[in-house]
């Protein structure tokens, strides 16, 4: 649940929009539970639910013509300013910028480590897709995260 | 030696492949420097995302996510659900009741209930004139039978009920937008007490035969129609009279009209 919670604010970028996805994702699990829930474990199966819920989300905003704050948002997850502060801010602006599906992959993988092949399943594209999402979203952050010639984001961690 | 594919840094910077192939990989990135600074890049990247997020996990869980809580919640509005699909059940059940009792209110009166209803008015509005209750007296019988029996376009006989103690006062001739012809008889009779019963006849129309009997306040109101015509008979008596004096006044009425006996 933690890590949905995660996977989630950092889909969202917004704290109660984040949980409201995971309540709906939980509310919908729980009515679900043996009734749809497809064979296998049930962590590739909560993170399918909460995708599909944040896309229609999106979609739904988009109807509504509501902006999606992106900016607006204060910066997730920061503790007290700190050296890697500035990078970071600028690492969660450049993964709002990514293209959702990049995101998607993007998150699933990193964050959230979840295998190819489950990440793949859960955002329903062929193996290859996936990775061509995946090498499009770190080539984009590249510019962010800079080369390792780039000294600043040593500071982090 | 060949150059190390992107795809293969990806994975294996993601924890993706097998322990062999990481093996495999570690040896051939001692002899590609490019490579290798590219997984140390990838994994500065990763390191970052974690970073960036990692605090989320250590936060506590808001009440609203708990698993119990939400299953409760869950669990409480089913029974919600289903007890207001009941209720709503229930009320349907109740309306689709209510409305089939009422349907035969709700279709508008019937041709003989506004026969009856005209009978009734034309009763309440001249049984209680003292001097001008009827147009002709019964005295001029005569006149008053041929008169009405041309207007109504139908053979109609004056009924004696001297047999219930009532005394023939006359008759007039009334508007009848129900009736075939547009008009109606009404008779007019008086009994000792001064109480007054009142026959209002009209040609037979579409409605057909029937017969029908209606309490409106003190008043008793039996209407009977046969293919020659109707009669709507109105009195302050109760049912089981009026229905009495219905035969004699059936048999009576029209000369061509079979004999009734309602029972």
């Amino acid at each position: 649940m933690p890590a949905l919670r995660r996977y989630a604010r950092a889909l969202t970028h917004d704290i109660d929009r984040a949980d409201d996805l995971v309540q709906d994702c939980l509310e919908r699990a729980i009515a679900r539970r043996g009734l749809f829930r497809p064979q296998g474990p049930v962590r590739p199966w909560l993170f399918t639910i909460l995708t599909n819920l944040h896309r229609n989300s999106l979609r739904q905003a988009r109807r509504r013509g509501a902006m999606v704050q992106l900016d607006a948002v204060p910066e997730p997850a920061m503790e007290a300013p700190q050296p890697g502060h500035l990078a970071l801010a600028e690492l969660a602006r450049a993964l709002d910028a990514l293209p959702l599906d990049q995101k998607e992959a993007l998150l699933l993988v990193t964050l959230e480590g979840l295998s190819y092949h489950d990440a793949a399943a859960i955002l329903h594209v062929p193996l290859g897709t996936l990775m061509s999402r995946l090498g499009r979203a770190r080539a984009a952050l590249r510019s962010v995260t800079g080369t390792p010639a780039e000294p600043h984001l040593r500071t982090v961690k | 030696m060949s150059e190390i594919s992107r795809e293969r840094l990806m994975a294996h910077a993601d924890g993706q492949l097998s322990l062999p192939e990481r093996e495999r990989l570690e040896a051939e990135l001692a002899e590609h420097p490019d490579a290798a600074g590219e997984l140390t890049q990838l994994r500065r990247q990763i390191d970052a995302i974690r970073t960036l997020y990692g605090p989320v996990l250590t936060e506590p869980v808001p009440e609203r996510l708990d698993i119990d809580r939400l299953s409760a919640r869950r669990t409480a509005r089913r029974q919600r659900f289903w007890s207001m699909a009941a209720a709503a059940i229930i009320v349907l059940g109740v309306g689709i009741g209510t409305g089939w009792m009422l349907r035969a209110s709700l279709a508008g009166p019937t041709a003989a209930e506004r026969l009856i209803a005209s009978a009734v008015s034309a009763h309440t509005v001249y049984a209680g004139e003292n001097r001008h209750a009827v147009e002709v007296p019964g005295s001029d019988s005569a006149h008053l039978t041929s008169w009405l029996s041309s207007r109504l376009d139908t053979q109609l006989a004056l009924p004696d009920l001297s047999a219930w103690d009532l005394t023939f006062l006359g008759g007039r001739l009334l508007p009848a937008p129900d009736s075939p012809g547009g008009r109606a008889a009404q008779l007019m009779y008086e009994d000792r007490d001064g109480e007054r019963l009142t026959l209002y006849v009209t040609p037979a129309g579409a409605p057909g035969p029937g017969y029908q009997l209606a309490s409106l306040g003190l008043d008793t109101a039996l209407y009977w129609a046969d293919d020659v015509l109707t009669c709507t008979i109105t009195a302050p008596y109760a049912a089981d009279r009026v229905r009495a004096i219905a035969r004699s006044v059936f048999g009576q009425l029209s000369p061509r009209a079979p004999l009734y006996s309602p029972s």
